[in-house]
């Protein structure tokens, strides 16, 4: 059997594509100003596939809950989590952060969860939305 | 050319990082025209120091930092060293949580399979091959995320258990994942095992000898191509695999003989792709009920850990063969000693007997046959007399899809 | 076909032959699984002068005995070094593995190679070689594994004292704002 993938492949002609759909139909020529055109409402961007549930995504915090017991920087196999001692709560680095959630795991008052954002690329490690407090 | 020219041996260099190989190692074979003559290989391209960043850190921080040591056994990993803690500290793991480690342990060796099978297509020439198996392997990278959050570094081991339990209403997409596979594996198996090309490929090329395999300690489908019969699962069954039904896969069980070339390894491969399939579904009627963790607070666990002392070993079957972990602890937050030893550093001595007799344009298949980790690129410096030529990826791919291509016309 | 001999006799067989230069003996069993399935270990710790001898002796269970690593610490004063083997592989259920400790004075940390006996088993003395500074006799290779050549000599990344890697650690924690 010489070409066995023939058959295969004249199949997946007439098949839908396999792979998730980009989020602009054509390639932009400026990536930057097809970004502005979505804020402003021109052009739709074709959404990213939902993540199921139960994925470890951008950490979420709440602040009231927070007994200050700092089990949550023992775990941490980065070192991400720091301890501010006046007010006794957290704060967390995501440029460090592994996400494996075993800070949620431990947290007694469960002040801890994992949302599903995973779109976090920023040019700044320590800008406002890398990190959470 | 007027001169007689005397028939010279010269080095070749290849590494430490190319795109046949998965983790970069240094190789210099000695060739005459095409033959390989003689082999010398150097280690070291990556070390990292895991080991001595994991005598800095408390056991459960550990189980994160063994997930990074490699990208595809990093479930076997933190699970080993796990095994070798819970037989320090004398914790009993709850028998649900043994069924569910062999799920993901499964799976894994699916993904891995299916990856390498795309990753020698490749190297052969047969790029429809590889975008066919990545595109099945996309379904069980999708059960990954869904059962444990991430398509990669599962994060699911935890000293004592798992973190994540596997309930009634997942069943219907595992088992719909499982139905997929069993459909398609047909496909994968036709393509590579009745394909004439690939046949006169991998037939007959890079051999090793059952003694050569014994001798040099190989481990995992390298070695079960060879005709021994070496798998953790079997020999000294951890997790629960002393409860299922299955046994070792050598090539014999599909053709009847074993010559331990190219060609066996991919059947022992394919085989275990399916045996994967038979144990998950075997897990999965057969789950008892129970806890999933045999300590739920890890504040707790950590101060017991904290108090004991006593040396253990963890032992697991990866994709690759044989993962061994050696723990010590000495009554402090961190271990004393740790020992990793990943299964390709068992695999590569056994290079040198395959690869002495082959052709240059065989050496990408033949590395890539016993499955060594990620692949990266860079050039291959050939030496000829005194002049340099630098063959790049390119070059050498080329060379192994040419071959493929002189031998089909 | 093998003869399978249970721990307690394999123990047995090793305190036998060589009486006092073995100081310590055990075998563990570990059970796994809801039927219970059980498997041993065995962990010995002997002295440096009968270890190649003992090696030989394992070869009498098993024709090909399986070497998996070596690990090996700093203890202070002495270095130990431990050896992973295991044989009866095959039949389902039936591996036991054997590990060897061997204690090592820093004074003089030399001893026997084993790849001329498992050839498997050089970059695993060559590691130690690097990492702890123990000296292998008869090694048939003597180069660096694991660490660059440019590492400096005589820095020994496992050692605990003053050979010990801490200049050449570079504190990377020490970025945060």
């Amino acid at each position: 059997m010489r070409f066995s993938m023939l058959p295969q492949v004249f199949a997946q002609m007439f098949k839908k594509p396999f792979t998730n759909k980009f989020p602009a139909k054509y390639t932009p020529d400026s990536t930057t100003k097809f970004m502005e055109n979505v804020q402003n409402g021109k052009t739709q961007i074709i959404p990213p596939v939902p993540p199921p549930e139960g994925f470890r995504g951008k950490i979420q915090y709440d602040k009231e809950k927070c007994i200050g017991c700092q089990l949550c920087l023992k775990v941490c196999p980065s070192e991400a989590i720091e301890f501010k001692p006046e007010e006794k709560k957290i704060k967390i680095y995501l440029a460090r952060c592994t996400f494996c959630s075993q800070c949620n795991d431990i947290c007694p008052v469960n002040c801890l969860s994992m949302s599903k954002d995973f779109l976090l690329a920023d040019t700044d490690k320590y800008s406002k939305e890398l990190t959470v407090e | 050319m007027s001169k007689a020219t005397t028939k010279t041996s010269y080095q070749l260099p290849i590494g430490p990082i190319h795109p046949a190989l998965k983790e970069p190692v240094m190789f210099e074979f000695e060739i005459e025209g095409e033959r390989i003559v003689n082999v010398d290989v150097a280690l070291g391209h990556v070390h990292r120091s895991i080991e001595w960043a994991g005598t800095k850190r408390n056991p459960v921080q550990i189980l994160y930092l063994a997930e990074r040591i490699c990208g595809i056994c990093s479930y076997c990993h933190p699970m080993c060293f796990a095994l070798g803690v819970e037989k320090i500290a004398k914790i009993v793991v709850p028998d649900r949580a043994n069924y569910l480690r062999i799920i993901h342990a499964e799976l894994e060796r699916i993904c891995s399979h299916i990856l390498w099978a795309g990753v020698a297509a490749h190297e052969v020439g047969f790029d429809s091959v590889l975008f066919l198996t990545w595109q099945m392997r996309e379904k069980a990278l999708d059960l990954t995320e869904y059962l444990t959050g991430n398509r990669v570094t599962k994060a699911i081991t935890m000293i004592g258990g798992v973190r994540r339990d596997i309930t009634e209403d997942m069943h219907p997409k595992i088992l719909e994942t499982l139905d997929y596979f069993k459909e398609n594996f047909e496909k994968l198996r036709h393509v590579f095992l009745d394909d004439k090309t690939f046949m006169l490929r991998s037939q007959g090329c890079g051999i090793l000898t059952k003694e050569d395999a014994l001798k040099l300690c190989a481990v995992g489908p390298t070695t079960r191509a060879s005709g021994v019969k070496k798998d953790v699962r079997l020999d000294q069954p951890y997790f629960a695999y002393g409860d299922l039904d299955f046994d070792y896969v050598t090539p014999d069980v599909l053709t009847g003989e074993v010559n331990g070339d190219v060609y066996d390894r991919i059947i022992v491969r394919l085989l275990e792709v399916k045996q994967s399939i038979e144990l998950i579904e075997q897990c999965i009627k057969n789950m008892p009920a129970g806890e999933i963790v045999a300590e739920k607070k890890i504040a707790k666990l950590l101060a017991t850990l904290k108090k004991i002392k006593g040396e253990g070993i963890g032992r697991m079957e990866a994709p690759r063969g044989e993962v061994f972990h050696y723990v010590k602890l000495n009554e402090s937050d961190a271990p004393y000693s740790w020992k990793v030893r990943a299964p390709t550093y068992s695999n590569i001595l056994p290079w040198i007997p395959m690869l002495k007799g082959q052709q240059i344009a065989d050496i990408p298949i033949v590395a890539a046959s016993t499955d060594p980790c990620m692949s990266c690129t860079n050039r291959v410096a050939v030496v000829h007399k005194n002049e340099r030529h630098i063959l790049d990826k390119e070059m050498l791919h080329r060379m192994s899809v040419e071959k493929t291509r002189r031998l089909m016309t | 076909m093998t003869e399978y001999l249970t721990p307690e006799d394999l123990v047995k067989s090793f305190t036998d032959k060589f009486q006092l230069k073995i100081k310590e003996s055990h075998a563990e069993k570990y059970a796994y699984g809801s039927k219970k399935t059980e498997f041993s270990q065995i962990w010995m710790r002997i002295d440096n002068s009968i270890f190649k001898d003992v090696v030989k002796h394992l070869f009498t269970f098993d024709k090909y005995p399986h070497f998996a690593v070596s690990s090996g610490y700093d203890m202070g004063n002495s270095i130990e070094l431990v050896y992973h083997f295991s044989i009866y592989n095959g039949e389902r259920n039936r591996e036991v593995s054997i590990n060897i400790t061997v204690e090592l004075p820093k004074s003089n940390p030399v001893i026997e190679t084993i790849s001329d006996l498992i050839p498997g088993a050089v970059i695993s003395e060559q590691e130690k070689q690097e990492m702890l500074g123990v000296k292998i006799h008869g090694i048939p290779k003597d180069a660096r594994v694991f660490i660059s050549d440019d590492f400096p000599e005589g820095v020994f990344p496992w050692r605990r004292d003053e050979t010990g890697p801490h200049k050449v650690a570079r504190n990377l924690h020490g970025v945060k704002k």
